[in-house]
């Protein structure tokens, strides 16, 4: 890894206890202190601390798995680690004041909400990293670019994605006879047949992560798209978006019921736990959940590919993850070398998340994954890569996205058409002309 | 013989009708609570069921949700520093709202009013954009990542209502005592110290109290300067470490919450009659 | 974090305390001739410590907030240009603005009527003399004292779309139908009740603190008063009206001022519980800037859409605040 030894300075001071100290502020001539400490490498580190801030994962024993494993690694390179926890939806808040006060944390968690591009002159450039990973496990797959580069330079690692399939239940699609949601047209029939029958399904129609991840893998599977590849753009308005929305108010009034206007991030959990959802599209939690609290509807609750639109067309929005660096951090070194580490060690990320973690390089995709390769409800998660998007598919997640997903246009416009009280034509006006309102004061800016 | 029975009965009649009426206002403020307490003793299928009686046990009582947050989290320093946080707070508050009640209320400053009127304002000004540069003034003060942040913060939105809520108070105080307290050769300081204070005592106590339950009311301060798992307080502790993703800790949630607000309740109801006079200023009664 | 670091707010304020009584003993020894200028300058010392506090704490980063919102600032480019009332333009182009506007103000309207009058009633209850009493009294102000974080939280729990105990009650006794049936009230997704639900948290939570107040401030109304104006042959509202109310008002004012401004600012109930939504039918102002100037970085609007209020607010309390410093009590 001498190659991440890229930043040189002079060190300012003599002492060197002292210059141990802040020798991971990227102060270090990689010569000199190897010479001072040729014991153990990277020698650049030793002594200092590094601070990481990390959402709460949905598994605690993940959580605890991580500080330790981060202690361990600190341990044998003579770095003191701490990791904080907080919920990915406060991390916005917490990274904008520590932007504010220039100091904080050395290593950011970036959860749904991707803020490279707000960020990025303040960022470190991790493409170094980021080369080298990709030259070590076979290429980075292509949703991750979009989400951490700027102007060719990839300001953030990305590390894992939440993965949200189809969860059905085999049970109940037998007994009427119905065909798995291999598409959206058959998950469709399947909620229109089973609904009557007490089991209709959801997909959540208010402000939350969910809303703003599911609608939008329809309608990319539609054949929609939100932005150009270059991101600039909005394209919302389309043919496209039309046949989505129409497919989209047939599926929640033949299928769904009003609760889902309610619904937080949790409710389809429960929705499938307590035996009533014929099918949910959801991220494991809502298979794990339902293993704790209702074996018998676990037993026949199974996992699907992300639907076809279009024939053939299956794009799935996961919930990003990803870590950056702090231009002010003074222990980027060490920050690097923890990143790197991280990265060839995923794959025990991803068995300590119990198959939650879904990695971004291409050779961590050999059959079987450890976790989902050998469940084999869970092996179709390992054909996700090819299908995995982000927001502002196909292009990059560019701050009007963002201020787009936060401010939840896009499951608002489809809850304007599923409600009903006005036209598909007027509720698309009125989302594309936020799109359009959001792209325009970001330009301006 | 008639007359007590009928005092009595009446009395009963009475007694009956408050109760009737207060029956929903108590069902109202407590039912909530309830929930919480059962929904932290139930083990966790028996929350997802509606067929059966929701309010009683279904499964046997747990206190796995309790014992979750002494052994996974640090529910015990969060406690803590939230008990510690309140009491600097009310301390910081006391020292700073004290003094301006009473020159504001007794000392005729010019300004004065429009003194008081600028201390109340600041509550115009909205947090979620206060704590961008406040996070600047805790960090080159060296307090991020550490409670004595919020020690410092918290003030900010105690000391303004108490400084008027005190003022209120001063003003009862007749002015006569102060005088002779002063014709004694007190002087200011000594009329405020030797006469104000000690009739003032259920005055300081309401403030007291209110600079405690404020400095439980925050979230967004507590959830930007302060990361470290054993510096949050518990109203930050609780929600960002048992929300995880979509999985909600139901039972260790209420439980926390519990924990934290019937201890608070019962020190309230201890200080209530001492507040009630506090509030009003009843030291003239 | 170490104690020797950290300790800087407590130590400065007992500094100040420590100099504002040498600098008293120093004058008693006959610095100032005049009592004016001795009890001014004493009045100033006093008030120095709460406007030195509130000043650097809120007044400097106040000036930065109204600089944000006349700049395109965002959250990670501090160097900002001048945009003067653009923020505030844009904020008004947008329709979901006018929808936080108005849900805003239903919010506070809304529940002060109702924490007016559940707070009264409960206060007059409360006024009378009954077995258990205290008991009753320290039952309803439990809601006031848990963290707004957490017993939302609760609350969000009993709205649940599926599994509401309040749903199970209505549907018990009879009021809707059972669970899948078109009556059964989604709390959180249909868009009026939703923004009720927001308001039911905040009224239960403060109205507790509404009656005590006024239970306060019924006690503190001397018997001799209210006796005299009963000979006086007046009806009990007009002692109420004329008497009772006059007394207590400041405190009434403060009060309800005091809660005004925090439901206007408050975040946590409608963020926690909906986020804004369905489709903006919860939205209120603080909860948009915030997703606004924060979560999606363009804090020069953020700041506009929680500042708009500002002009109209700050009269309006300067005025209420006048008032109620004149009045003699």
């Amino acid at each position: 890894m001498s190659d991440l030894r890229s930043v040189q300075t002079d060190p300012s001071t003599l002492d060197r206890r002292k210059f141990l100290g802040v020798a991971g502020a990227g102060v270090a001539g990689g010569s000199l202190l190897t010479m001072l400490d040729a014991r153990k490498a990277p020698a650049q580190v030793r002594g200092t601390t590094l601070r990481i801030l990390q959402w709460s994962h949905f598994i605690p024993a993940y959580d605890a798995w991580y500080d330790k494993f981060a202690r361990e690694w600190g341990d044998k390179n003579g770095v003191k680690v701490r990791v904080d926890h907080i919920p990915h939806l406060d991390i916005p808040a917490r990274m904008a004041a520590e932007f504010a006060a220039g100091a904080g944390h050395d290593i950011i968690y970036n959860g749904s909400s991707i803020l490279t591009r707000l960020y990025y002159k303040n960022l470190v450039d991790l493409t170094d990293v980021a080369d080298q990973a990709g030259k070590k496990y076979g290429g980075w797959i292509p949703a991750a670019r979009s989400l951490v580069e700027v102007e060719g330079r990839w300001f953030g690692l990305p590390i894992f994605y939440i993965l949200a399939p189809m969860l059905y239940r085999k049970d109940l699609f037998d007994a009427s006879n119905l065909k798995y949601p291999d598409t959206w047209e058959l998950a469709r029939v399947a909620a229109r047949t089973l609904k009557p029958k007490g089991h209709p399904t959801g997909i959540a129609l208010s402000q939350c992560a969910d809303a703003n991840l599911f609608w939008r893998s329809m309608f990319f599977s539609f054949g929609g798209t939100e932005a150009d590849p270059s991101g600039d753009n909005p394209t919302l308005d389309s043919k496209e978006l039309r046949e989505f929305l129409r497919f989209a108010k047939a599926i929640f009034d033949e299928g769904m019921t009003p609760e889902v206007f309610s619904w937080d991030d949790a409710s389809d959990n429960r929705y499938l736990a307590s035996g009533i959802a014929c099918w949910v599209h959801d991220a494991i939690s809502a298979y794990r959940t339902t293993e704790d609290t209702n074996p018998p509807v676990f037993q026949s609750t199974f996992l699907g590919l992300e639907p076809q639109g279009l024939p053939g067309k299956r794009v799935s929005v996961a919930a990003p993850n990803v870590w950056m660096v702090w231009k002010f951090s003074k222990n980027q070194q060490a920050a690097k070398e923890w990143l790197a580490y991280l990265i060839d060690n995923d794959l025990e990320g991803m068995v300590q998340s119990r198959g939650y973690n879904m990695p971004y390089l291409n050779d961590r995709y050999k059959k079987p994954m450890p976790v989902i390769g050998t469940d084999p409800k869970l092996q179709i998660l390992q054909d996700f890569p090819k299908i995995v998007a982000f927001y502002g598919y196909p292009g990059p997640s560019t701050t009007p996205i963002q201020e787009i997903v936060n401010t939840f246009i896009f499951p608002d416009m489809v809850t304007r058409v599923c409600r009903g009280k006005e036209s598909i034509e007027e509720s698309i006006k009125w989302g594309v002309g936020e799109y359009r309102r959001v792209y325009a004061k970001h330009k301006r800016a | 013989m008639a007359g007590p029975r009928t005092h009595r009965q009446k009395e009963i009649r009475r007694h009956l009708w408050i109760y009737g009426l207060i029956t929903p206002y108590i069902i109202i403020a407590v039912f909530p609570i309830y929930w919480m307490a059962i929904t932290a003793f139930k083990q966790d299928p028996d929350l997802y069921r509606m067929d059966v009686f929701p309010l009683w046990f279904h499964l046997a009582p747990t206190w796995k949700h309790f014992s979750y947050l002494f052994t996974n989290t640090n529910y015990g320093a969060w406690i803590i520093n939230t008990m510690v946080i309140a009491a600097w707070v009310a301390v910081i508050t006391l020292l700073a709202a004290v003094p301006a009640g009473y020159a504001l209320a007794r000392l005729r400053i010019p300004g004065a009013e429009n003194l008081g009127i600028a201390i109340f304002m600041t509550y115009l000004v909205p947090a979620i954009i206060l704590f961008l540069p406040l996070a600047r003034v805790v960090s080159m003060l060296g307090l991020q990542d550490s409670w004595w942040a919020l020690v410092l913060v918290y003030p900010t939105i105690t000391i303004p209502f108490c400084t008027w809520l005190l003022m209120g108070f001063f003003k009862t105080v007749p002015v006569e005592m102060e005088e002779a307290a002063r014709v004694d050769g007190c002087g200011y300081l000594g009329a405020l110290v030797r006469v104000v204070l000690p009739v003032s005592v259920p005055g300081i106590l309401t403030a007291v109290i209110f600079a405690f339950t404020l400095s439980m009311q925050d979230f967004l301060y507590g959830l930007a300067f302060v990361a470290p798992g054993d510096q949050k307080p518990v109203t930050v502790g609780v929600p960002t470490e048992l929300i995880r993703g979509d999985v909600f800790f139901w039972g260790s949630l209420m439980a926390a919450a519990l924990m934290v607000g019937l201890p608070v309740a019962i020190l309230y109801n201890f200080f209530l009659d001492r507040f009630i006079q506090g509030i009003t200023g009843g030291a003239g009664k | 974090m170490t104690l020797s670091s950290s300790s800087g707010g407590p130590d400065a304020a007992g500094a100040r305390a420590a100099a504002i009584s040498v600098a008293s003993r120093a004058r008693a020894s006959g610095w100032f001739r005049s009592q004016t200028s001795r009890r001014l300058s004493f009045g100033y010392l006093l008030l120095a410590p709460a406007v030195l506090y509130v000043l650097l704490l809120v007044g400097a980063p106040f000036v930065f907030s109204l600089y944000l919102s006349l700049s395109d600032a965002n959250v990670g480019d501090p160097v900002a240009t001048f945009v003067g009332l653009g923020n505030f333009r844009a904020a008004l182009e947008s329709d979901v603005f006018y929808i936080a506007l108005q849900n805003s103000i239903v919010f506070t309207v809304v529940g002060a009527i109702f924490k007016g009058l559940l707070g009264t009633t409960l206060a007059f209850l409360l006024l009378q003399p009954f077995w258990g009493r205290k008991f009753v009294r320290g039952l309803v102000v439990i809601p006031f004292t848990l963290p707004i974080s957490i017993s939302v939280l609760s609350w969000k729990w009993m709205y649940d779309s599926q599994f509401s105990v309040i749903n199970w009650f209505l549907s018990r006794i009879g009021l809707i139908g059972s669970y899948g049936s078109p009556d059964w009230p989604v709390w959180l997704g249909q868009p009026h009740l939703a923004l009720a639900a927001c308001i039911i948290v905040n009224v239960w939570r403060t109205f507790p603190f509404s009656a005590i107040v006024l239970l306060a401030g019924f006690t503190s109304v001397p018997t001799e008063i209210l006796d005299a104006a009963r000979v006086d042959g007046t009806s009990f509202m007009q002692r109420f009206r004329f008497v009772v109310v006059p007394m207590i008002a400041p405190i009434l004012l403060i009060g309800f001022l005091f809660d005004t401004v925090f439901t206007l600012s408050d975040l946590s109930i409608v963020y926690l519980l909906t986020q804004g939504g369905p489709a903006n039918a919860t939205k209120i102002l603080p909860v948009l800037a915030y997703q606004v100037g924060i979560q999606a970085g363009a804090l020069g609007r953020g700041a506009a859409i929680s500042l708009f209020l500002f002009p109209l607010l700050m009269p309006l309390m300067i005025l209420l605040l006048r008032n109620l410093r004149r009045r003699e009590y």
